[in-house]
């Protein structure tokens, strides 16, 4: 047994009983601090994540969890998350009017099961940490429940996330049924062998398909993408950004996974269905966010056309593509977070998502609107920033492995980047020309651990827009272990 | 003899019964019970495929499901029961309020 391999793991869930027990002694007034430990103990752990060596893959658990490049890179990234989001969440504390500490637990519950995510390499696995992730959520996108909208989130979420939880399920039992097993590894040589009749068992590909629609549930991949507008909408900002960036990594790092490491005599033969998929996830997103009026659910549907350029590396099916894929999402990552700070500390100070009540805000704190326009222009994919240059390794690799139908996709994609320039410019629109009803408005205050963070996103997204080398590096040392 | 197919069959038969009710229904609390009918249909097909193929990785299995059914159970109720002190309804129609 390798327990210590999951070391970050137990230490980020002891963190969160930490906080559980912690609270007992900690009078009200005080309850910030416990939030502020937290993201300080997130950091350490992102910064003690590079001294983990992975130059061989090792098992644990029998198999079951696999700690390779893949998955370090994606610890990586969901520790980072987890560390702003939980700032963004010390921020929001004073509208959570009951069970501040439990807030901060379940965001480092959801964020252990995340990484475990990133190591699943065995279905059962998989289920109970894809579980994990999405029950803690049901709890944080309806915390506040005296409102109705965060309420009316949590039951949405509840009742479709249950669903693609049962589709998965069964998904599972049926690839159970025709391999009999539940090991990636297992399953892999299971269809891999008699010549790959298995892998033409009705049974097999309905249970692949199934797995699938469950996983692509959690990414908002069209046609399992209605959920998202509403959940982003009503739910508290933290959880909002953190489902945008960390439920949606983990739902990558988890099809991934099963598309070319448990799966892939099945499904390498898909990539005409994933880029129909990719292509309507793509223009669905960009249409629809066009007429929003509320920031948070134009980031819902925005959130599913990232889902669709995020497809098109899987199209790829190429190692080039898996790689930027990863560099998406650490881009993505840094921009949406950005972006949910600056609108946490705004709705602080506004009361109000809609996009209408940004305008004046280049008066009221040149920082938030500087950070706010930088990640719109970064999602829109504008040069210099890091979203032009994720998108363009996307573009870049679906061209060069030139799968059926790679034209049509590569036209979707560039039709989606041109309208969603519409509605992302119209946010900008909002902070720097829109005049303000009332034109005498105070400076909003920002404390200091969020300004530092403001400037260090700022930093990143034009750090990353310039100087990818590192990133880009290290996605594809985590994207080797894919063979194509 | 009963094979491996018929019980494949009740539990696809389950499974599609409890999707259509969770498709048609409108009340919270009976979309729940058809969710619920959707994982059992799982375990069906689980329990019966490792009988017949000899390996019991696929009880363990049924136990995880059970055991994060229950909690997703818990949760789920006890956010029908805040919606419905809130709301005083159970219908997902009434559900409207987060529109463009």
């Amino acid at each position: 047994m390798n327990t210590s391999l999951m070391f970050l793991e137990i230490l980020v869930a002891l963190a969160g009983l930490g906080i559980l027990v912690g609270d007992l002694w900690t009078p009200d007034k005080h309850k910030k601090k416990l939030g502020y430990g937290a993201a300080a103990f997130l950091g350490i752990l992102f910064l003690i994540s590079f001294q983990v060596q992975v130059g061989n893959v090792k098992y644990a658990f029998g198999g079951m969890y696999i700690l390779d490049s893949l998955a370090i890179f994606f610890k990586r990234v969901f520790l980072l998350a987890g560390g702003v989001v939980m700032l963004m969440a010390v921020e929001f504390t004073p509208k959570i009017k009951r069970g501040v500490s439990e807030f901060y637990a379940l965001l480092l519950f959801a964020l252990a099961g995340m990484m475990i995510a990133a190591s699943a390499y065995d279905f059962s696995l998989l289920f109970v940490t894809l579980e994990l992730i999405t029950i803690t959520f049901y709890i944080l996108a309806s915390y506040l429940r005296s409102e109705t909208a965060s309420l009316e989130a949590g039951v949405k979420y509840l009742i479709l996330g249950a669903l693609s939880s049962a589709v998965l399920v069964f998904g599972i039992a049926l690839l159970f049924g025709s391999t009999s097993a539940l090991s990636f590894l297992e399953i892999t040589e299971t269809l891999g062998q008699s010549s790959g009749s298995l892998a033409s068992n009705p049974l097999a590909i309905a249970g692949a398909v199934l797995v699938f629609a469950g996983l692509a549930f959690k990414l908002a991949i069209f046609p399992f993408q209605f959920w998202a507008p509403d959940v982003y909408q009503g739910a508290p900002s933290p959880v909002t950004a953190f489902l945008a960036v960390g439920s949606k990594a983990a739902g990558m790092v988890l099809v991934l996974r099963v598309l070319f490491q448990a799966l892939p005599s099945i499904t390498l033969n898909w990539s005409a269905f994933l880029a129909t998929l990719a292509i309507f996830t793509i223009l669905y997103g960009n249409l629809a966010a066009i007429p929003q009026k509320n920031l948070k659910r134009m980031l819902g549907y925005s959130s599913i056309a990232q889902a669709g350029y995020l497809m098109m590396g899987i199209v790829a099916m190429s190692s080039a593509g898996a790689s930027a894929i990863l560099f998406y999402l650490v881009g993505y990552a840094v921009t949406v977070l950005s972006a949910f700070l600056t609108l946490t500390l705004c709705v602080n100070a506004i009361g109000s998502s809609e996009i209408k009540s940004l305008s004046g805000l280049m008066d009221r704190s040149p920082l938030l609107a500087s950070t706010m326009i930088l990640a719109m222009v970064s999602l829109a994919g504008i040069p210099p920033l890091v979203g032009f240059f994720g998108k363009f390794m996307l573009i870049q690799s679906v061209v060069e492995s030139a799968p059926a139908g790679w034209g049509c996709l590569v036209v979707a994609a560039i039709i989606g980047v041109v309208a969603s320039l519409y509605y992302y410019l119209g946010v900008v629109r909002a902070i720097i020309w829109d005049k303000s009803p009332n034109t005498e408005l105070e400076k909003i205050q920002i404390s200091t651990p969020s300004q530092a963070l403001l400037y260090a996103g700022i930093f990143m997204m034009i750090y990353l827009g310039f100087f990818q080398n590192q990133v880009v590096e290290a996605a594809q040392n985590a994207a080797s272990v894919f063979n194509f | 003899m009963i094979q491996f197919e018929h019980y494949l069959i009740v539990s696809a038969l389950l499974f599609c019964i409890g999707l259509l009710g969770v498709l048609t229904r409108k009340n919270l609390l009976v979309l729940y019970m058809s969710l619920e009918l959707m994982l059992n249909a799982a375990n069906l097909a689980l329990v019966a495929a490792s009988r017949f193929h000899d390996n019991l990785n696929g009880q363990i299995m049924v136990f995880f499901i059970i055991t994060v059914a229950a909690a997703e159970v818990s949760v789920g109720l006890a956010l029908i029961v805040a919606l419905f002190r809130r709301r005083q309804t159970t219908n997902v129609q009434d559900l409207s309020e987060l529109k463009l």
